[in-house]
């Protein structure tokens, strides 16, 4: 199927008001829908820019609170020197994302609304706890990151809406990172993980994990949290966190790599994970 | 039907194109400036590098209906822009064997324009970060990574 028309408006409520109408699709840096389209997956006929919508196109601090538009090329916020900063484990993802080509174009609303289970930010923004602002043409809502995917592909988005914004909270005594493996440099993780760990008197007061590529959704490991919670970040504390990931994921076959080697392979990306976020929350050599 | 007006290489450029055609399309096509190759259409292979309002892009992944009112510099523009044949970064790349068949090399030398416009003394796993998204089937990369580390030791970034 042909595009009949490409409109680029440039606000959000022109964005929403064409967006809205059938046969419509929300296109951004374009790098997952050009390919669909290519291969016949999508039938798309009204193409709606998001690049010259104002209000996707900003990052913005306040104090300790992030706001990254929807439609900021993935370069952009790969070179911001707070986020690389404040969230290591977002900037880490970003830098594994595609190539310098890609990233100029791709933005992060494109890699969360596409739902692929292993887009690469969305390990690492669950481990941030991210929450995802929504709009459509009556309002805005926010929802967390975790209840945004509902399967592979989808998402809570009705037609017509649009997510506006990715919102973060620094925790600044936390440290966190992001652990990928792939074929080759330039290819989907295989698997992919993320920690974000709080570290006081010799225990962790706060964890959180998430995996990538090994479910339906990318996903939180609450369980893995919990064993972490309340302990000495050592090895024995690490050893459990590690053995409690195999019953949470529900990893398939498929061109990358068998479902018993993302078995074999995410507990020790969470592993490790979990070893480079310890020691930039106690300070260790990084 | 699309009317775009947009600057291709320095030059006002006013076209008329399909919305569903992509960059490349309306670059080949619609315009014969041909120097930009198309290999997998996928965003693999980074033979159609261009770039768009200075930055390196994929011009089989980008609408063309999107250039409206942008900047667009190709190959083509390189040598032109001078008047006086090749551009330092493209004769580095004859002088070190940095071209074989030449598929890529078109898509090779915009992204290292990208690069050394950013990064005027680039390492050379600066090199290959910039070039992951380029694909050679011929030279084995070394010799590509040596073009661009002698236009950059040729002071000033290569491009003029
Ligand atoms: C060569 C190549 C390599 C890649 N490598 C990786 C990789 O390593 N890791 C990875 O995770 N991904 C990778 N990708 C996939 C892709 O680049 C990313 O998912 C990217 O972030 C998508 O963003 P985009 O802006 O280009 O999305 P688009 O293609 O513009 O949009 C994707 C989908 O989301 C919808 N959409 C976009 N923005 C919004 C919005 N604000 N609101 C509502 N709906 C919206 C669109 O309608 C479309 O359905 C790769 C792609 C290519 C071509
Ligand atoms: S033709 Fe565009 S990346 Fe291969
Ligand atoms: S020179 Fe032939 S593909 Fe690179």
């Amino acid at each position: 199927m042909t595009t009949l028309t490409y409109q680029r408006p440039t606000s959000l409520r022109e964005a929403l008001e064409t967006g809205g109408s059938d046969g419509a699709r929300f296109v951004s840096g374009g790098t997952d829908l050009m390919v669909q389209r290519r291969s016949g997956r999508s039938g798309t006929e009204n193409l709606v820019s998001l690049r010259r919508v104002e209000e996707l196109a900003g990052i913005d601090w306040k104090n300790d609170q992030l706001r990254i538009g929807a439609a900021v090329p993935l370069a952009g916020i790969g070179a911001d020197q707070r986020i690389a900063r404040d969230f290591p484990a977002l900037a880490q993802a970003i830098a594994a994302l595609g190539s310098v080509q890609i990233r100029n174009v791709a933005t992060l609303g494109g890699n969360l609304c596409n739902a692929s289970p292993a887009a690469d930010t969305a390990p690492a923004l669950l481990a941030y706890e991210a929450r995802i602002e929504i709009a459509n043409t009556g309002g805005t809502r926010t929802v967390g990151l975790d209840e945004f995917f509902t399967g592979p592909g989808s998402t809570v988005l009705q037609p017509g809406e649009l997510l506006t914004a990715i919102l973060l909270d620094a925790r600044q005594s936390a440290g966190s990172a992001f652990m990928r493996l792939g074929r080759v440099r330039m290819d989907l993780a295989i698997a992919s993980a993320a920690a974000l760990v709080e570290i006081e008197d010799n225990r962790c007061t706060h964890a959180r994990v998430a995996v990538g590529a090994v479910a339906p959704t990318p996903l939180r490991l609450s369980a893995v949290e919990e064993i972490l919670e309340g302990k000495a970040p050592d090895g024995p504390t690490l050893a459990k966190a590690q053995a409690a990931v195999d019953a949470l994921i529900s990893p398939i076959s498929d061109l990358r790599a068998s479902a018993r080697h993302r078995r074999r392979i995410t507990p020790v990306l969470v592993a490790r994970a979990l070893e480079a976020a310890i020691s930039m929350a106690t300070g260790d050599a990084q | 039907m699309n009317r775009v007006t947009f600057t291709l290489n320095g030059r006002s450029t006013v076209a008329v194109v399909d919305p569903h055609k992509r960059l490349i399309d309306l670059l080949r096509d619609t315009l014969g400036e041909t120097g930009t190759k198309e290999g997998c259409g996928e965003g693999e292979c980074g033979a159609c590098t261009v770039l768009v309002d200075g930055r390196a892009v994929n011009s089989c992944l980008y609408p063309a209906p999107e250039v409206e009112g942008r900047e667009v510099l190709t190959i083509e523009g390189l040598a032109d822009s001078r008047g006086k044949g090749l551009s330092p970064l493209q004769q580095a790349f004859l002088d070190n064997g940095g071209t074989q068949c030449g598929f890529c090399t078109p898509g090779m030398v915009m992204a290292a324009v990208d690069l050394l416009r950013r990064n005027e003394h680039p390492t050379r796993a600066d090199i290959q970060t910039a070039l992951t998204g380029n694909l050679c089937r011929c030279t084995g990369y070394v010799q590509i990574f040596e073009s661009i580390e002698a236009a950059a030791s040729a002071t000033n970034g290569g491009e003029s």
